[in-house]
């Protein structure tokens, strides 16, 4: 133990610390400028000089260790004296415009000069002059203001890993810049605004419009875009939001945040918004009221329950919604309606692969902190860019890289070029073969775990038709970093969920996870991918991942729901839309997501969707698939409604309220009011209320209430217990034959700026990415006779798109690149799927496509 | 673009250090001597060749003065004008150059011939006023002798 006395404090550390963090950790305020929580120390400024009996100089606090026996103070006069001497160099450069500076009243150098002087200057001479730089479409430079304390460069660099932003010029002259001069044109993250003590970084989201002091509420709450959910706080003014900042230390992203995260907040503004029901008559929408448009849905409903029976209706829930709405959601198809026709969107992606994980491995196989990876000596990502799905995420894979730690990555990973010491390249849509070949390799050096009989019987039938190895550049060095490893993570991403054979993969990265005992993390693209599933919004789990095929799980919900839960199964997303399309499904009803965009194949999609009687939607806006609803509800989104979400490490979280409703109502009150006009009693105070009744029927939240979760580190299962995974079924190997020769293949793109069709209406999202763009190798637009930034029309047997392209050198072989994020030209409905037999998610690998450049007007 | 036998050497720096940082001022030198001055495009060649972050390599480059952020002449007269040039006379060594050769502080003359810099101290103090053009050392320089050596650069 280390003891030291401060401003004749006795304090006492267990641990190693800065007397800094000592003084901090025992109330003692020591100022400070170049030192930030989230960095390391730094020793730039001297501000926190300290005086430490018998040594010879003041010492800098944020650099000195805490020793055993060291007497300091913190304020006596001569530090004063150096604090305002330090100060008045400072203010020889940096301009008095705090009168029209928008950091006026939050700005550290503001509070030191209050605090220590100078009150007068005694600099004559000209100031330092650098025109400010306003050619950012986000980030606003004024470079007269900058004190040169690096924190925005050491963050830029040693945490965000991305190093867009350095100092350039020496001495005086020293001032921070990107690469260009003018535009970022970095990752946007927007964490060195977060960390400029000064006016020297802004944001020009809210340049000039309020006062920090104008702020009248702020709200903790959690971020709605990914499946990371970071914490961060939205600050209002008079019931509109102003700003999303971070909160430093808080939550799972420590302070650290994306540009969806900090800048995305405006899309709850947009005027795009929907206000009133919507109810289509003779094909156009119409105005209506709640009570009529929820009458007339009900009525429709039961008319077609009564008609043609409960699995004539289906669901789809959204992982947009809370675990609360989607609850209320499941409960309501399977109670009112009768049908366990419940699935969501995430069925082409992370539901897919978490459902045939946890089949083989158990549930809870997925559960893993985001923090540790940081510590994992080898980190293996496949199957998508963690630093642009989940980017927060991606920063701790950098972080250890940073750190030492080896990255392979297979497949495209821009955001981690400069961390990977190898990125394995396969022939094209391939990856199964090789993953197969590397268990097996595995399976040879260690033999059978013998944990899990049935996955090791699975993987021996695969090593006795496999040589255990393959013949691509780097497979070796893959093979021995993971065999010599004790920690290893794998991080698995949606692209190769979505392939007609994608259980190959999955099986062959449990098979690893299993034999390496690694750590396995699923990349989510949305915030409650994990919580619709735990919420039973899916064909064959009731809450808590029961299965609905045992009869007592079902009367056990029987009794607790007070009525009859439907025995017959339910319908998968993609078999859904087949059953529409042979007029079985004859009614829908879409909470919260946009199949008609979203999904692949979008004249299937359409087709299914004109086949049916009766088509619900509820959502913000009036998305493509809202546009063809017989009825339209309004709902509430983030800031309007409160709620919790499960990440994708499974930690459960709490959005919170922060505006009043101008439009629409909570997704689950409609429904509610809804399930009571059709006969099926819900009554529910407010989502807490819901939060309550899951904690009471489902095994895995047990015990959960808001009060726990407020408290931070609610981690699934919360006091609950797990079930242990049962294999429905095993791959067989090279299913797939399929050659792929084409010259061009179409594959989606998850861009790092845009999120879903949610971010397009976002007016700062749209600044940094305007347009939509067709990303491809050097290669492919050499031979293509293309340029950066050519506009080109491609097209696929499904129909064509527009788009700039893009040259990307991350991309290593013939696949080009398309987002799903602006309206009507998006890469999902261009792409034909064959279903995979065993995820049931959509297969749209080897979609040829043809490109040809335009003509400028 | 950097030619073959650049990249080669770049190529050999790599090697040299166990961290990829410690090549790029030797590999900002190269850059310098193939392209005569270190444009935007050269940095980010640069770079790339070295996988290194664009804006680290700017930053890098920017500090030394050694390394030109703008074309310059020929040859670079660097002139030292700290306290014991400037009290030996380099304020009238740096007007007598602009009035007899046209070259002023931070710029190229017209012909491309001379760059001016006006450096700080090159440790020449017991021999003020001094100067560098290129490599080579000149000292104890008046208006006569300046004029003199400045004629055997082209």
């Amino acid at each position: 133990m280390i003891s030291l006395i401060i401003n004749g404090k006795e304090i006492d550390l267990d641990t190693p610390m800065s007397v800094l963090d000592a003084a901090r950790q025992a109330g003692i305020k020591i100022p400070t400028l170049c030192h930030h929580e989230v960095l390391k120390p730094y020793g730039g400024c001297r501000l926190c000089v300290v005086e430490v009996e018998r040594m010879p100089k003041l010492q800098n606090a944020c650099q000195l260790m805490a020793a055993d026996g060291m007497v300091i103070t913190t304020e006596s006069e001569e530090i004063s004296e150096v604090r305002r001497s330090i100060l008045e160099f400072l203010l020889i450069n940096h301009p008095l415009d705090c009168p029209y500076c928008d950091k006026a009243g939050e700005c550290e150098l503001q509070d030191l000069v209050n605090m220590y002087g100078p009150t007068v200057g005694r600099y004559k001479e000209e100031k330092r002059k650098v025109p400010g730089s306003h050619k950012d479409v986000i980030l606003a430079r004024n470079m007269e203001r900058c004190v040169v304390c690096t924190r925005c460069v050491r963050m830029c660099r040693d945490i965000q890993g991305a190093s867009a932003i350095s100092m350039v010029g020496r001495g005086n002259r020293t001032k921070m810049a990107p690469f260009s001069a003018e535009s970022f044109n970095c990752e946007y993250c927007g964490n060195c605004l977060t960390v400029c003590p000064v006016g020297a970084i802004l944001s020009r989201l809210y340049m000039h419009s309020f006062r920090p002091w104008q702020i009248d509420e702020e709200v903790d709450t959690i971020c709605s875009y990914c499946g990371v959910g970071c914490s961060l706080s939205v600050q209002m003014r008079d019931d509109s939001i102003k700003r999303v900042v971070p909160k430093i230390g808080a939550g799972l992203n420590r302070g650290l945040l994306c540009a969806r995260g900090r800048f995305g907040y405006e899309y709850m503004a947009s005027s795009d918004r929907l206000t009133v029901p919507l109810v289509k008559n003779n094909g156009k929408h119409e105005e209506s009221t709640w009570s009529e448009a929820i009458h007339i849905v009900a009525e429709r409903l039961a008319e077609i329950k009564s008609r043609d029976g409960g699995s004539a209706i289906g669901g789809i829930a959204s992982a947009r919604c809370s675990n609360e709405d989607n609850y209320i959601f499941q409960k309501f198809i399977r109670m009112a309606c009768g049908s366990n026709n419940i699935d969501s969107l995430s069925r082409i992606g992370f539901a897919a692969a978490q459902k045939y994980f946890e089949d083989l491995l158990g549930q809870g196989i997925t559960a893993n902190i985001i923090d540790g990876l940081k510590n994992s000596e080898v980190i293996f990502v496949l199957g998508g860019d963690p630093t642009a799905i989940n980017p927060v995420l991606g920063l701790s894979i950098r972080e250890a890289a940073m750190n030492g730690s080896k990255i392979f990555t297979l497949g495209y990973a821009r955001g981690l070029d400069r961390f990977t010491a190898l990125q394995i390249d396969v022939p094209v849509f391939k990856e199964a073969d090789l993953l197969e070949e590397l268990v097996v390799s595995v399976f040879t050096a260690k033999g059978v775990r013998g944990e899990k009989l049935d996955v090791d019987n699975g993987i021996r039938i695969i090593s006795e038709k496999l040589s255990g190895y393959y013949d691509v550049n780097g497979f070796n060095e893959m093979k021995n970093s993971l065999l010599g490893s004790s920690s290893v993570s794998i991080v698995f991403g949606p692209d190769l969920v979505q392939r007609t054979d994608g259980h190959r993969s999955i099986f062959a990265v449990a098979g690893l996870t299993y034999l390496l005992e690694a750590r396995l993390y699923l990349l989510s693209e949305r915030p409650n991918e994990q919580g619709l599933i735990d919420m039973g919004c899916v064909p064959d789990m009731l809450p808590g991942g029961r299965p609905v095929d045992i009869h007592d799980f079902r009367s056990k919900f029987d009794l607790l729901w007070n009525g009859t839960v439907p025995a017959e199964d339910g319908l998968t997303l993609l078999e859904m839309m087949e059953s529409m399309k042979r007029n079985e499904i004859k009614a829908l009803y879409i909470m919260g997501d946009n199949p008609v965009f979203n999904l692949p194949d979008r004249p299937l999609v359409t087709e299914a969707l004109e086949a049916l009687d009766f088509l619900v939607v509820q959502d913000l806006y009036l998305s493509e698939t809202a546009e063809m609803a017989d009825v339209v509800f309004p709902a509430t989104g983030w800031t309007e409604t409160s709620g919790t979400y499960t990440n994708l490490e499974r930690r459960i979280q709490l959005q919170k309220k922060a505006v009043h409703v101008t439009a629409g109502m909570d997704d689950w009150k409609i429904i509610s009011d809804l399930s009571c006009k059709m006969g099926y009693h819900m009554s529910y105070s407010d989502a807490e209320d819901i939060m309550n009744e899951i904690a009471e029927v489902s095994p895995l939240y047990r015990d959960l209430s808001y009060r726990e979760i407020s408290r931070g580190n609610c981690l699934w299962p919360y006091h609950g217990e797990p079930l242990r995974g049962k294999i429905n079924e095993l791959p067989s190997i090279a299913e797939s034959e399929d050659t792929y020769e084409a010259d061009f293949y179409l594959a989606p793109d998850k861009p790092l700026f845009h999120s879903g069709t949610l971010s397009r209406m976002s007016p700062s999202l749209n600044r940094i990415s305007p347009e939509p763009a067709l990303k491809m190798s050097d290669e492919a637009a050499d031979k293509l006779g293309l340029g950066e930034g050519d506009r080109v029309t491609f097209s696929t047997s499904l129909g064509s798109g527009e788009a700039r392209v893009s040259i990307d050198y991350a991309i290593r072989d013939n696949k080009v690149l398309f987002s799903n994020n602006f309206r009507d030209n998006g890469v999902y409905g261009l792409l034909n799927y064959k279903m995979d037999r065993i995820t049931k998610a959509p297969g749209i690998e080897g979609c040829e496509v043809s490109i040809k450049k335009m003509q400028e007007h | 673009m950097l030619n073959e036998t650049a990249l080669q050497e770049i190529q050999e720096l790599k090697i040299r250090y166990p961290e990829r940082e410690s090549a790029l001022l030797p590999a900002l030198y190269i850059a310098q001597r193939e392209f005569g001055w270190l444009s935007n495009e050269a940095l980010l060649h640069v770079a790339n060749v070295l996988n290194l972050p664009e804006a680290k390599v700017r930053g890098t480059a920017s500090f030394y003065s050694m390394f030109k952020d703008k074309p310059a002449g020929r040859n670079i007269v660097q002139l030292c004008t700290n306290i014991s040039c400037m009290i030996a006379g380099s304020d009238g060594l740096v007007n007598f150059l602009q009035t007899r050769y046209g070259m002023k502080p931070d710029e190229t003359t017209p012909d491309g011939r001379f760059s001016l810099i006006l450096m700080e101290c090159i440790g020449a103090c017991g021999t003020a006023p001094a100067m560098l053009v290129n490599t080579d050392f000149h000292e104890n320089l008046t208006e006569q002798n300046i004029g003199e050596i400045l004629e055997t650069y082209k």
